[in-house]
């Protein structure tokens, strides 16, 4: 099939990637980019496992064509952190932080896209109740925590953060 | 918290909740899970699927597919290498190859480099099929005149099952006539006319609980590569690794030393990642040459994987006017799809192993249809059979004018009562859960939820408290372990177990809190099928009760092999020396030490003195260590929809000893999620002719986290006899009570009884007489 090349900004990186028509901003990161924290989980925009945040706002990625995405800025959750190394110096993004100290984290799958929409409903909300988080992070699954330490996550981030 | 019931031992490391070792790298997105891996000269599987429940393959016709550029290859059953075959066995039957057995099972597979490439081929294979008459009820099923959902089954292959649960009881093939009733088993004790007789109050009723799916956010992920050396490696999102690979070698013959299974970090399992088409991808590889990736859709994965079964339970309970059980009868049939492997054992176990009774009759049928066979979904099978038992103390009770944790407490099972099957119970903590949901606010607040404002359409809102039991028995396998120094003194901790639940970091626990250093120190690895010591699949909530001993006896045997190097070196006996953080000294002196990397040191570098430091720990385990649970939730009921919304829940259950009280809680919110999936709006809805009618997440509804609040968990501690430290099974018993317990607070809220799981609006405002047919 006939790729065209489309720029994206991704994590602060400029990328000028030949796309097929058919290929989505997920399929793209994920094996053009080889960035392959985001996960399918559905490929239908039901589970929220690909959230990605393209020009400020939160994204299923699963259902964006790459072709769509040309020209935007995309955050990533390998870009969350400045430096991304593993947790002990305190570099993670306090979202990121919260969610290991709260005990969030099980098999861990749906964690990128529920970090990415806890960071975007607190860049929008710094000071949420219990019911903005349950009513932000609706878009995400998680099938292990029964997501209530995933709340008690992002309340600890918002605290973290101010 | 952790509540303290016996006095608890206190420790070092055990028993103080920690984060998990893994988390860095899932919240940094660097974990790789096994569709996140890349082979060099990879083709991409992509499975051309039975559009019918029941049907003969009449032609395959895949010349179209082939030529599209960039496939290399269209695969059918005529072409995978000689490979053992069972047809009642779906382990063994990896592509249909003259009958299909239900919508959506796999009939060819196209391989092309590119996973788009794959799928658009997948779509230019035509198949001719011939329909059959589809057998989709499980009740019709056991009809005499009943048509058959396939030819009959012989040779039931039942390890799987075995691994979920350890139960001492054979159940019966069923022979002679052709018939869907694959198996089935009774369990019978004292007199059931007696105990009927005895009663003041007899309940019957008839419940039904749908077919769900585990519904891991992962799909299945295979890869597997076969070398020029007849070198079969498999990576897979698996919580069995050596159970796949004992099988794949007995399928594909293959001798185990050939064959390298390594379990990638599995993004969610809950029972349904045991085995699935590993065999077939590997047999994929072997036709090709060449590593093949099957990456499921989330789609195909609820179509074609291992779901849990529907089951229809009837049950006639009887009671005196003073709360004592004093008969129970039940019939349990279990929709087991199109091949054998349905829980209907743990079913039988389950429904009357919660309480002390007398008389007993207990019939468990696992019955053919043109489903997708049913695999384990945490506590396989107690969740249906939970929900029948539950409702019905509860409906007793309130015939009875009795108070339902009362009743619950007075018959509870304790340590050396039977089971259904006659095996007593070992040390088991139920009345201590009973007791710690007493204490809860939702509990003692009930009669106030009644007092609640109007709501807005002036409606006085009907609001309601539940509660019910759930309970598991847990598997049983035997583990090993090893424990070594490194050089830099330093503890690796190498184990065979798939860590699906934060084993891992328990492990580190383990292994820190013997040798007396801080978690740091540890490392833990998941070895694969080659390199690993062995360890049973992880499944039937035995990791830390089994694993966990292996990996503290290895430690006790490492620190007796360092303890014996520093009293050479120190020129004392070993018993005069003690260890804190990975330095030996002789007891009660300051200057006589070694540090534990001298040690590692002296026992590993050029012309060392001494061996490697490296402890063993091998166990089988054959007495359970069973798990309970209380659930309770206070609801609203809409008088005008019948949306039930949860209001508050909250969980005790007995782990024992929590080794790492953090994930315990973790393990039993997400697992009361899933039960209240399965509660509130989980079922796979198939239609006459047995197709699935809502493969996807839309229409297949997850708890989200609008319907959830905090759920509160309460860990209760009754010491296992055999657990390290007095741990016992915990991942699996959370599932369990959910229905039940959402049946109970509607029929509180809104006193109406809905015996059909999942209690949807629907099923709720039929029960108010507001629909009719
Ligand atoms: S994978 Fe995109 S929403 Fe599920
Ligand atoms: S942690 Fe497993 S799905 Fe959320």
């Amino acid at each position: 099939m006939s790729k065209q090349i489309i720029t994206l900004n991704v994590n602060g990186e400029r990328q000028e990637i030949a796309v097929e028509p058919r290929w989505t901003l997920l399929y793209t990161v994920r094996e053009a980019l080889r960035l392959t924290g985001s996960k399918e989980g559905c490929g239908t925009g039901d589970c929220g496992a690909c959230s990605m945040i393209v020009d400020g706002r939160l994204v299923t990625s699963c259902l964006m064509l790459a072709a769509q995405a040309d020209g935007t800025e995309v955050t990533t959750i390998e870009g969350l952190a400045p430096s991304p190394v593993a947790g002990a110096d305190g570099r993670l993004h306090p979202v990121q932080q919260a969610f290991i100290d709260t005990g969030a984290v099980q098999c861990g799958f749906c964690i990128p896209g529920m970090i990415m929409a806890a960071k975007t409903l607190l860049d929008a909300n710094p000071n949420p109740t219990l019911d903005d988080v349950r009513l932000g992070l609706a878009g995400n699954l998680c099938r292990c925590t029964g997501y209530t330490k995933i709340y008690e996550a992002v309340l600890s981030a918002a605290d973290r953060m101010r | 918290m952790a509540k303290e019931t016996i006095t608890r031992q206190e420790y070092r490391v055990v028993g103080k909740a920690v984060t998990r070792i893994d988390a860095a790298g899932k919240v940094t997105g660097k974990t790789v899970y096994a569709d996140d891996m890349h082979l060099p000269r990879l083709l991409h599987a992509k499975l051309v699927m039975a559009p019918y429940a029941h049907a003969r393959i009449k032609s395959i016709d895949s010349a179209k597919a082939r030529r599209l550029p960039g496939v290399e290859a269209v695969v059918t059953a005529a072409d995978l290498p000689p490979h053992r075959k069972n047809p009642s066995n779906r382990r063994e039957v990896l592509l249909a190859e003259d009958e299909v057995l239900f919508y959506g099972q796999p009939v060819a597979a196209v391989l092309a480099s590119d996973p788009h490439v794959a799928e658009e081929a997948r779509d230019l294979v035509r198949v001719e099929y011939e329909e059959l008459p589809p057998v989709v009820d499980p009740v019709a099923a056991m009809a005499e005149d009943s048509p058959l959902a396939r030819s009959p089954v012989s040779e039931v292959d039942r390890t799987e099952e075995k691994g979920h649960i350890a139960t001492g009881v054979e159940q019966r093939e069923e022979q002679g006539k052709p018939s869907n009733i694959a198996s089935e088993m009774s369990f019978k004790r004292g007199d059931l006319e007696e105990g009927f007789a005895g009663a003041d109050a007899v309940v019957e009723g008839t419940w039904w609980s749908g077919m769900v799916h585990q519904s891991y956010i992962e799909p299945h992920v295979t890869i597997a590569d076969y070398d020029a050396t007849g070198e079969l490696s498999i990576w897979t999102s698996t919580q069995a690794p050596f159970y796949i690979r004992d099988e794949v070698s007995e399928i594909l013959e293959i001798p185990e030393t050939k064959v390298r299974v390594t379990a990638t970090e599995v993004g969610g399992g809950f029972g349904g990642k045991i085995f699935l088409y590993e065999t077939l991808v590997a047999a994929l590889a072997m036709v090709v040459r060449r590593p093949v990736k099957l990456t499921m859709s989330r789609k195909e994965d609820i179509l074609a994987a291992t779901p849990a079964p529907q089951a229809v339970v009837e049950l006639k309970t009887g009671m005196k006017a003073d709360g004592t059980l004093t008969a129970l009868q039940a019939r349990l049939i279990y929709d087991s799809g199109a091949f054998p492997g349905a829980p209907m054992l743990p079913g039988c176990l389950i429904i009357g192993g919660y309480y002390k009774c007398a008389n007993l009759g207990i019939q468990g049928y696992e019955v053919l249809t043109n489903k997708v066979s049913v695999g384990a979904l945490r506590a396989p099978g107690a969740h249906n059979a939970t929900f029948a038992i539950e409702s019905a103390v509860d409906m007793m009770a309130r015939k009875l004018g009795l108070d339902p944790l009362e009743v619950r407490l007075k018959n509870a099972v304790e340590k050396g009562d039977p089971l259904p099957s006659g095996q007593p119970y070992p040390a088991i903590g139920l009345k201590e859960c009973l007791q710690a949901i007493s204490e809860t606010a939702v509990w003692n607040e009930r009669r106030d939820s009644r007092k609640h404002p109007n709501r807005p359409d002036g409606h006085p809102p009907a609001r309601g408290v539940g509660l019910a039991v759930g309970g598991w028995l847990g598997g049983l396998q035997p583990a090993s372990a090893t424990v070594g120094l490194n050089g830099d003194g330093t503890i690796n901790v190498i184990v065979g177990a798939a860590d699906i639940t934060g084993t891992n970091t328990s492990f580190a626990q383990i292994a820190a809190e013997e040798l007396n250093v801080p978690m740091s120190m540890v490392n833990v690895t998941t070895g694969d099928t080659k390199t690993a010591p062995y360890a049973g699949m992880s499944a039937g909530s035995k990791t830390t009760f089994t694993v966990g001993r292996a990996v503290k006896l290895a430690a006790d045997e490492a620190r007796r092999q360092i303890l014996e190097i520093a009293g050479h070196r120190l020129e004392t006996a070993p018993d005069d020396l003690e260890m804190k953080d990975g330095v030996v000294r002789i007891k009660g002196s300051t200057d006589k030490t070694l540090t534990f990397g001298r040690i590692g040191h002296m026992s590993t570098g050029f012309a060392a003195r001494y061996a490697p430091v490296v402890g063993t720990g091998t166990i089988t385990a054959r007495r359970q260590a069973p798990g309970f649970t209380v659930q309770i939730a206070e609801v609203e009921v809409d008088p005008d929809t019948g949306e039930v919304t949860l209001l508050r829940y909250a969980i005790a259950q007995d782990a024992g000893f929590a080794i790492n009280p953090l994930s315990v809680e973790g393990q039993m919110q997400g697992g009361a999620s899933q039960g209240l999936g399965i509660a509130l709006s989980e079922e796979m809805v198939y239609d006459d002719k047995g197709r699935l009618l809502n493969p996807n997440f839309l229409d297949y509804r997850l708890p989200t986290t609008r319907d959830l609040p905090p759920i509160e968990a309460i860990i209760v501690e009754v010491p296992s006899e055999d657990g390290p430290y007095g741990a016992r099974i915990v991942g699996e018993p959370s599932i369990v009570a959910g229905a039940a317990v959402i049946a109970n607070a509607v029929a509180d809220a809104a006193g109406v009884r809905v015996y059909d799981a999942p209690i949807t609006p629907e099923r709720v405002l039929r029960a108010m007489g507001k629909i009719k047919e």
